[in-house]
């Protein structure tokens, strides 16, 4: 889960990591308000949850706090990035002289931490590893045993850093892990941390993600997750403990397993189809999350006249077969639309025969037990139904 | 031995009391899996399908000779289950449980590698050497016996793609799910190492998908170091951007992670890339 930026700040202070005054706002009044307090040109900063928002208009700067009150009235409830703006973050402007960057993440191929500094900051990363490569240096961590101080040191250090800025900045990078660890973090990147006029270090912006497998622990966060999902499909998914994401075609795909559902996509992308969403309703099935799923599927259909058909592919492997097929009719029982549905139901003998058994006489189905056969079927229902010949 | 585990492994249960413990523990006992002891805390002394339970790994280990785990506890104790696994000093772990959270995965993988413990998972169906033994939820009538390795990372998807080698007469060496997880304990090119060196093993069918940089890692491998005929697939080719990509592990790696990506490392390794499920015994045929 993505924080905002004032939500990663205050990670950041209750860390120790130096963040500029600020206040956060909703209204162009609090915004005046906060600016006077400050008592010094401020930045205005639109909260979102994505990158980019300077280039975008989203960050500006306002010299007297009439000005501030004049910008925040005019970013606040505009778009941006594809997200509405509903709060700013209201900042003293830093006098600064240098900028750098610091970023704790995964690395892939060795399964640890590793801390990313860079001399230019400011900027995305990638662009920087692109562009200029020797700026940038980093360092594997040992996630048992945390990270060194010295090892922060050797690390900042070859970014050019020296005397108080080395010291200050190494402290920040451990701190930093130490924000990563104890939140449970898949990233955290303070880019720029810029070093002022008068030589203090300060994070003039974070990044931060939860892993949302440790949600749980972090009850602060726990129930955020759904609400900051802007698509209500998306959102009504994540309640019903499924995977889904809006695409934009006319056939809607559900599969279980990831791999799985993202490959039937591709199948039928490649046989000329047009998947209209991505829902992977998870590996194990319960008869709850059958039916979350597949109800799903049919409001979706039935709320979007694109969709001609929907695709179930079911691979059976230890999921009681019984709880399945209940799960698809009660579905359909209760949420009632024409759309056909294509079954194509594999796996594990005897648990496939039994599924497709209580599901023969439904209405609605359509059984198949070859996927090339399912897959076609239903790409053919789709462009029947927009009037192609075929 | 095939890779990892084969007939005479002797298999322990961690979590076999559980729901879904107890449900794979039956049907494993069914392929034959030899499964001798179970641990749950609070419930030694007890039997699960005539299998002793007992409360630590450790007093399973002084009654019997165990070579594998396998951990289905819910996500929150997994990593004190596998820490004590590999403190008890077994040397192959399978984790079924999915939802772990990242930490712990870090973890697990830093000790495991310290300790000289090898595992598969989290978030895996689990490994399957045909006719033999099984360590997970494989299907049994999606395989058989024969030549050909199946390497995943998916779950389903492995089973899915073992199922139409065996319906075109094609037999698997093992089929081997490494977890749909941004860290898991084996990396494709650790399984082709094995691989090469194992005699069953006649050609390699390799199941990606997007995320991570491991095909792109075991496509430099394959084009280097590998003689057997391998065949790839790759799921995810039509995913949107940013949105099942997962962690942000390739923050300075690029364009690394993209299907494209996977899919230009393998054809430049020389593996041909099936579109379909039915093309990959075509490609493996050839």
């Amino acid at each position: 889960m993505k924080l905002y930026e004032y939500e990663g700040k205050e990670l950041f202070r209750r860390f120790g990591i130096p963040v500029p005054e600020g206040t956060l706002v909703r209204t162009g009044e609090e915004a005046q308000r906060a600016a006077i307090r400050i008592g010094k040109e401020v930045i205005v900063k639109s909260q979102i949850l994505a990158g980019g928002r300077g280039k975008a208009g989203g960050i500006r700067v306002a010299k007297t706090p009439e000005d501030a009150e004049k910008v925040a009235h005019d970013i606040l409830g505009t778009e941006l990035q594809g997200y509405k703006v509903s709060s700013l973050l209201v900042e003293e402007k830093l006098d600064i002289t240098n900028e750098i960057y610091m970023g704790i993440t995964v690395d892939d191929e060795n399964g640890v931490p590793i801390a990313i500094v860079s001399a230019e900051g400011g900027v995305e990363i990638e662009e920087v590893a692109r562009k200029n490569p020797e700026k940038i240096a980093s360092a594997l961590i040992d996630p048992l045993y945390g990270i060194r101080s010295y090892g922060a040191i050797n690390l900042v250090r070859q970014i050019g850093l020296t005397r108080e800025a080395l010291i200050s900045a190494g402290k920040i990078l451990s701190q930093l892990y130490n924000l990563f660890a104890s939140y449970d973090a898949g990233i955290v990147e303070i880019n720029p941390l810029v070093i002022t006029n008068e030589g203090k270090m300060i994070a003039a912006d974070s990044r931060c993600e939860i892993d949302d497998n440790s949600l749980l622990k972090h009850p602060e966060f726990k129930d955020l997750r759904i609400q900051r999902i802007e698509n209500p499909w998306e959102r009504e998914g994540v309640k019903g403990g499924v995977n889904y994401v809006d695409l934009e075609g006319n056939i809607a795909v559900m599969a279980n397993g990831a791999g799985l559902t993202m490959s039937v996509l591709d199948i039928v992308k490649a046989g000329g189809g047009d998947p209209a969403c991505f829902l992977d309703v998870g590996g194990g099935l319960s008869r709850e999350r059958m039916k979350n799923g597949v109800g799903l599927l049919l409001k979706r259909a039935g709320a979007d006249q694109r969709i001609k058909v929907i695709i179930l592919m079911v691979r059976m492997m230890i999921s009681p077969p019984d709880a399945v097929a209940e799960g698809i009719m009660e579905a359909i029982k209760e949420v009632k639309v024409e759309t056909p549905i294509i079954a194509v139901i594999r796996g594990r003998e005897p648990y496939e025969k039994r599924v497709r058994e209580l599901l023969k006489n439904v209405e609605k189905i359509t059984l198949f037990s070859s996927v090339e056969e399912g897959i076609r079927e239903a790409i053919e229902i789709a462009r029947d139904r927009n009037g192609y010949i075929c | 031995m095939a890779i990892f585990v084969d007939k005479d492994t002797n298999v322990l249960v961690q979590g076999i009391t559980g729901r879904l413990g107890a449900l794979q523990t039956e049907l494993m006992l069914d392929y034959g899996t030899r499964i001798v002891a179970g641990v749950t805390p609070g419930k030694g002394g007890e039997t699960q399908f005539d299998i002793p339970v007992y409360d630590s790994i450790q007093e399973a280990m002084s009654k019997h000779r165990i070579d594998a785990s396998v951990i289905y506890v819910p996500a929150p104790f997994v990593r004190d289950a596998a820490f004590e696994a590999i403190d008890a000093g077994i040397k192959f772990m399978v984790i079924i449980t999915d939802w772990v959270p990242l930490h712990s995965e870090m973890k697990i993988k830093a000790y495991a590698k310290s300790k000289g413990t090898r595992y598969i998972g989290p978030n895996t169906p689990g490994i399957m050497i045909p006719g033999q033994t099984s360590l997970g939820m494989i299907s049994p009538s999606a395989v058989m016996p024969g030549g050909v390795a199946v390497v995943s990372r998916s779950g389903t998807l492995t089973d899915e793609v073992a199922s139409h080698l065996s319906e075109q007469g094609i037999g698997q060496s093992v089929v081997v799910g490494l977890g749909g997880d941004p860290i898991v304990g084996s990396r494709m090119i650790d399984v082709l190492k094995l691989l090469k060196e194992d005699v069953q093993t006649k050609g390699v069918v390799i199941v990606g998908e997007i995320g991570g940089t491991m095909e792109e890692e075991v496509a430099r491998y394959l084009d280097a170091q590998f003689d057997k005929p391998v065949v790839a697939f790759v799921a995810g080719r039509t995913a949107p951007r940013g949105k099942v990509m997962g962690h942000a592990g390739a923050i300075i790696m690029g364009e690394r992670g993209m299907a494209e990506s996977k899919i230009n490392a393998f054809k430049s390794a020389g593996v041909p890339v099936a579109k379909t499920f039915w093309e990959i015994p075509l490609l493996v045929k050839r």
